[in-house]
């Protein structure tokens, strides 16, 4: 009940949101750009929609494109897009993704941004690169930390690229699909570590 | 009522443990200073005999401040679960009883455990220089609270409250020793903490009690004591004696004396409206010094609100962070004795020491033979010839014991209720506020005491 | 002979003090890494995952219907809020639709759940303050009597896996209704006992007032929410900004403080919040009708239907965020949350430098930090 009221309020926040969410496994139309999109597009960002993550609109940029684009978005007075909600890795089948749930403090606004990092263009044994945007948005900075300690997206630019949760001397990214647990971490014999 | 058993509980666990300290202390006192002297002895020319009777105060003292820390502990848990809707101990010995039996048996037989890079001379000696001049601090007090009994006469300095003080500014040495010798970046903020609040509140504290003795025109805690006594509107914390003439004058029209009432009024305010006025100054005085007093006690003995040097949430445990086993035993052990002596100083500076709070010209009609009823009643009991209770110094020493530990019930109460200061604030309060207020207030009662004749000494053939 | 004072000039050497992880005041394990000029707070670390205990992993490895149960960890003083967090974004996934009546028990029993966080919060922060041993236990009585109440309908005092996937797990017996009615009843003159004894204390508004000034902009930039945010002259809570379940349907006030929110503000805002939850409590037994509470079957093989979404409550610490993707199996394909502590804890160095030691702990507890929140 409470979903079928706020139906009519999602295309509200996002009008080009074609698609509910219930209807998603039949075979979806090519998506199109919403107002964070348009919007985007005015000022010069190229962004690819995505499919709608539940009602909110989704679009992938180009790594290099991530700060103007954000910056945008922050700045300007009709989206408004002043909260990052959180900033999230994924290990996906095939690519690194890098999620920006974006939202306002005085608007419904909503919208996720995703860098896409291929995992064919990753060199063995490097991890993916990001541009940082600790700068832009203090939040970033320790999400930025945790994404780069569970998933491994290596941020550029950021001013304290350590691990956050785990240890410091951890090995592997535990939140990546490859990852081997460690089979007794807590009795570890090696007199370096820190654990 | 919904905790009236609780309630019920600590009173009777408070009692049973008064008990549980006084009876020892008392018997120690009288097999050392009376049993053996008068009856082992005997040759009042032996050397001995003088010798234990001389030990007498020291030996009491040394019984009493264990039991009593214990007391004060399981009084203070006990207390504050009644403030807080809890049970707080009561498992151990009947109802907790022995809850910190139990506690000083496990801490002295915990590790003694010296931090690697403290300096252990130092690290030792800070407990002891902590814990033995509350040890010295409270032998003069004896004599006063116990009606200047004659065993403890000898121990009755001409400069008593100077001395008492003197020694009670010594800890904030063993603290700041034991603050930095720990090699512990807490213990040693901890430590110059307490140094600077010691400093600064030792100041309005003293002068508080130089308030009193200049009302009193004596050091001596004897003296200062029987001047208050006589009932509650004798004591020192209401003017200082300025209500004296007032209360003879009561006493006189109650009882029908001959002698002229006036002149009692005369002779106590010589200056007529102007002396009644002078008095009423000096009571809002003492009153103020009074709550000087206990400001400066609380910072004194690191109580809440002023416990900055063991501040819990920031400085872990302050400066006894780094001590187990023993030494920390006995800091804890000198905190609550602290506590207890600056309650008994406040008693027989402020609460007229073992006096009785009813006035003399109250109780008297309604119970005219108190003391010739009771007296033979000890006679019949203890047997006279052993010399076991002395009714001058009985009741005295209740009323004292009462009186103190109602201090320490109010002290655990304040605990209950305040946050702690913050440093600069302390400093703040202490420097700008309280140190001025407490020279402001000497100098006016300075003034206003020439005006009042307190402690009225009754002219001869006057006295009822 | 000139002889010049260079008092400016006098340098003490910094002191670096390590607060924790083995530190009475830092509530669990956060370790702080201050540098002090004296007392004074000159550049502060915070070093969180000391309890980190691989939620979101867990949350990977385990089926939707296992991680449902250990989902209230992650905020162990407001678990209602956690699982309400996931099983809205797994229901927007799979395009359930909540029976009323378990729409109300979830606002219920997680308004319920928020009074017991503010009550824990406003007992340690007294801690926290130094209010030793005095206060800080009245709270637990009122703390003491909705856990009763919450472990009655979830079986569990703290843990309590009560909503779930689709509804809630358990109708509670009329019975309850008619108690926790009473229980609303007596809670604001218990509010205002500890009004009584807080909110005028002198030595209380001494330590709070001015304290911890956190201005609009920065904890704009560093997403702080919750009460936090609100004193910092910010109207967002989710509840009111974005109304979900029934709370469109209900009245109550968001306490929000024009200008830059200090620890005082943060104190009061938090008691109007009880009272304001209270009052939700009451309408809702006043507005629950008897119905269905379950839409979806709990079975071991739960699945959700494939998709992302991101679904946020308004927690009692601020937004409590949970990111899905799901690819139809019974395990969700990536499990993330959003925490509020998490955010809010960073804004701290910003916060602390220029206080002294003993505000530290002053502002640390104002902010509302639960550790496990912070490192899950």
């Amino acid at each position: 009940m409470t979903d079928e009221e706020k139906k009519p309020e999602e295309p509200k926040a996002a009008p080009a949101a074609a698609k509910p969410a219930a209807a998603k496994p039949e075979p979806p139309p090519p998506p199109t750009a919403g107002p964070a999109g348009q919007f985007l597009k005015e000022h010069g960002v190229v962004t690819i929609p995505m499919v709608d993550s539940c009602g909110c609109e989704t679009a992938e940029i180009n790594p290099a494109d991530l700060a103007a684009a954000l910056r945008l978005l922050r700045s300007s007075s009709e989206i408004a897009l002043d909260f990052l909600v959180t900033v999230s890795g994924v290990d996906n089948i095939d690519t690194y993704d890098s999620v920006y749930h974006l939202q306002s403090f005085s608007n419904k606004n909503e919208f996720v941004l995703k860098v896409r990092i291929k995992k064919t263009d990753v060199p063995e044994g490097k991890l993916p690169n990001v541009p940082s945007i600790a700068n832009l948005w203090k939040t970033a900075n320790w999400h930025e930390r945790e994404t780069y300690d569970l998933v491994g997206i290596r941020y550029n630019g950021h001013p304290y690229p350590r691990r956050i949760l785990n240890t410091w001397d951890w090995d592997g990214y535990p939140l990546r699909r490859d990852y081997k647990q460690p089979v007794d971490a807590l009795n570890d014999k090696n007199p370096h570590s820190m654990r | 009522m919904g905790n009236a058993s609780e309630i019920f509980k600590f009173t009777r666990l408070s009692v049973i443990w008064l008990c549980l300290i006084f009876i020892p202390v008392w018997f120690v006192a009288w097999g050392v200073g009376i049993f053996i002297p008068y009856f082992l002895i005997k040759d009042q020319s032996n050397v001995f005999f003088d010798l234990f009777q001389a030990l007498v105060p020291i030996i009491s003292v040394l019984v009493f401040i264990p039991i009593n820390a214990m007391f004060m502990v399981l009084f203070e848990r006990r207390g504050l679960a009644l403030f807080t809707v809890r049970s707080g101990p009561n498992r151990v010995g009947m109802d907790g009883l022995l809850q910190t039996a139990a506690d000083a048996v496990k801490l002295l037989f915990k590790e003694d455990i010296t931090p690697r890079g403290a300096d252990i001379a130092m690290f030792t000696l800070a407990p002891i220089t902590f814990f033995a001049p509350s040890v010295f601090a409270a032998i003069p007090l004896l004599a006063a609270v116990t009606n200047d009994h004659p065993l403890f006469h000898i121990v009755n300095l001409p400069t008593g409250i100077f001395y008492v003080l003197a020694a009670s500014s010594v800890p904030v040495v063993g603290i700041v020793m034991g603050g930095w010798a720990s090699n512990n970046k807490y213990s040693l903020v901890g430590g110059l903490r307490s140094a600077a609040q010691a400093i600064s509140y030792e100041i309005p504290l003293v002068l508080s009690l130089i308030s009193i003795s200049m009302m009193a025109k004596s050091l001596d805690v004897v003296q200062i004591a029987n001047q208050q006594a006589g009932g509650i509107l004798d004591w020192n914390i209401f003017g200082g004696g300025a209500l004296r003439g007032i209360d003879k004058f009561i006493a006189l029209n109650l009882v029908g004396n001959t002698i002229d009432a006036k002149t009692i009024l005369d002779s106590a305010y010589p200056s007529g409206i102007l002396s009644y006025v002078a008095a009423a100054v000096l009571i809002v005085c003492t009153v103020i010094m009074f709550a000087l007093y206990l400001t400066g006690a609380c910072a004194e003995i690191n109580r809440i609100p002023f416990d900055l040097p063991e501040a819990e949430s920031e400085l872990v445990s302050g400066y006894n962070t780094e001590y187990s086993g023993i030494k920390f035993a006995i800091f804890f052990l000198a905190e609550f004795t602290n506590l207890f002596i600056v309650s008994s100083i406040a008693v027989v500076m402020f609460m007229g020491g073992g006096g009785n709070p009813i006035p003399a010209w109250l109780l008297d009609p309604w119970w005219p033979s108190f003391s010739s009823q009771v007296g033979p009643m000890f006679d019949l009991v203890t047997a006279k010839g052993l010399m076991l209770v002395d009714e001058h110094t009985f009741f005295p020493a209740l009323w004292v014991i009462v009186k103190t530990y109602s201090f320490v019930f109010f002290a655990i109460l304040i605990r209950g209720t305040l946050p702690r200061f913050r440093i600069d604030q302390l400093m703040d309060f202490g420097w700008k506020r309280l140190i001025p207020l407490s020279l402001i207030v000497f100098l006016v009662m300075a003034f206003a005491r020439v005006l009042v004749n307190v402690h009225l000494v009754m002219p001869v053939g006057g006295a009822p | 002979m000139a002889i010049e004072l260079k008092t400016h000039s006098l340098k003490t050497d910094e002191m670096i003090i390590n607060m924790g992880p083995q530190h009475p005041a830092t509530h669990g394990v956060l370790r702080l890494i201050v540098n002090l000029d004296g007392e004074m707070v000159k550049h502060v670390e915070p070093v969180v995952g000391h309890l980190h205990r691989g939620q979101e992993w867990q949350g990977q490895n385990r089926t939707w219907f296992q991680y449902q149960a250990l989902i209230d960890r992650v905020d162990y003083l407001s678990g209602m809020f956690t699982s309400w967090a996931m099983a809205r974004a797994a229901e927007k996934l799979d395009g359930l639709v909540v029976p009323e009546r378990a729409e109300w028990l979830r606002i219920i029993a997680s308004e319920m759940n928020r009074i017991t966080s503010h009550l824990l919060w406003l007992g340690t922060y007294l801690i926290d303050l130094g209010a030793m041993f005095g206060f800080p236990f009245y709270p637990f009585r009122e703390r003491e009597k909705l856990f009763v109440l919450l472990e009655e309908i979830a079986g569990q005092r703290m843990m309590f896996n009560y909503i779930r996937i689709g509804g809630v797990q358990r109708d509670p017996k009329p019975d309850w209704f008619k108690r926790a009615k009473e229980f609303t009843e007596d809670f604001p003159d218990r509010v205002d006992e500890y009004e009584a004894i807080v909110s005028e204390n002198p030595i209380f508004l001494k330590r709070t007032q001015g304290v911890g000034i956190l201005p609009k902009a920065v904890a704009v930039d560093y997403g702080v929410t919750g009460p936090t945010l609100r004193c910092s002259g910010v109207n967002y809570d989710l509840r009111r900004f974005k109304p979900y379940s029934m709370y469109d349907k209900l009245e109550f006030e968001v306490p929000t403080f024009a200008g830059d929110g200090d620890t005082q503000q943060r104190y009061i805002a938090r008691v109007k919040e009880m009272r304001e939850s209270n009052k939700i409590i009451r309408q809702c037994l006043d507005m629950i009708q008897p119905g269905d509470i379950m839409a979806k079957k709990q079975v071991a093989g739960m699945r959700i239907k494939a998709g992302e979404g991101f679904e946020a409550v308004e927690g009692p610490r601020g937004v409590l965020g949970c990111y899905i993707i799901s690819n139809g199996s019974d395990k969700p394909f990536r499990f993330r949350w959003r925490n509020p502590s998490f955010s809010n804890l960073s804004v701290l160095p910003e916060l602390l430098i220029g206080h002294p030691i003993a505000d530290v702990m002053a502002i640390f507890g104002s902010i509302d930090v639960i550790i496990p929140d912070v490192d899950r």
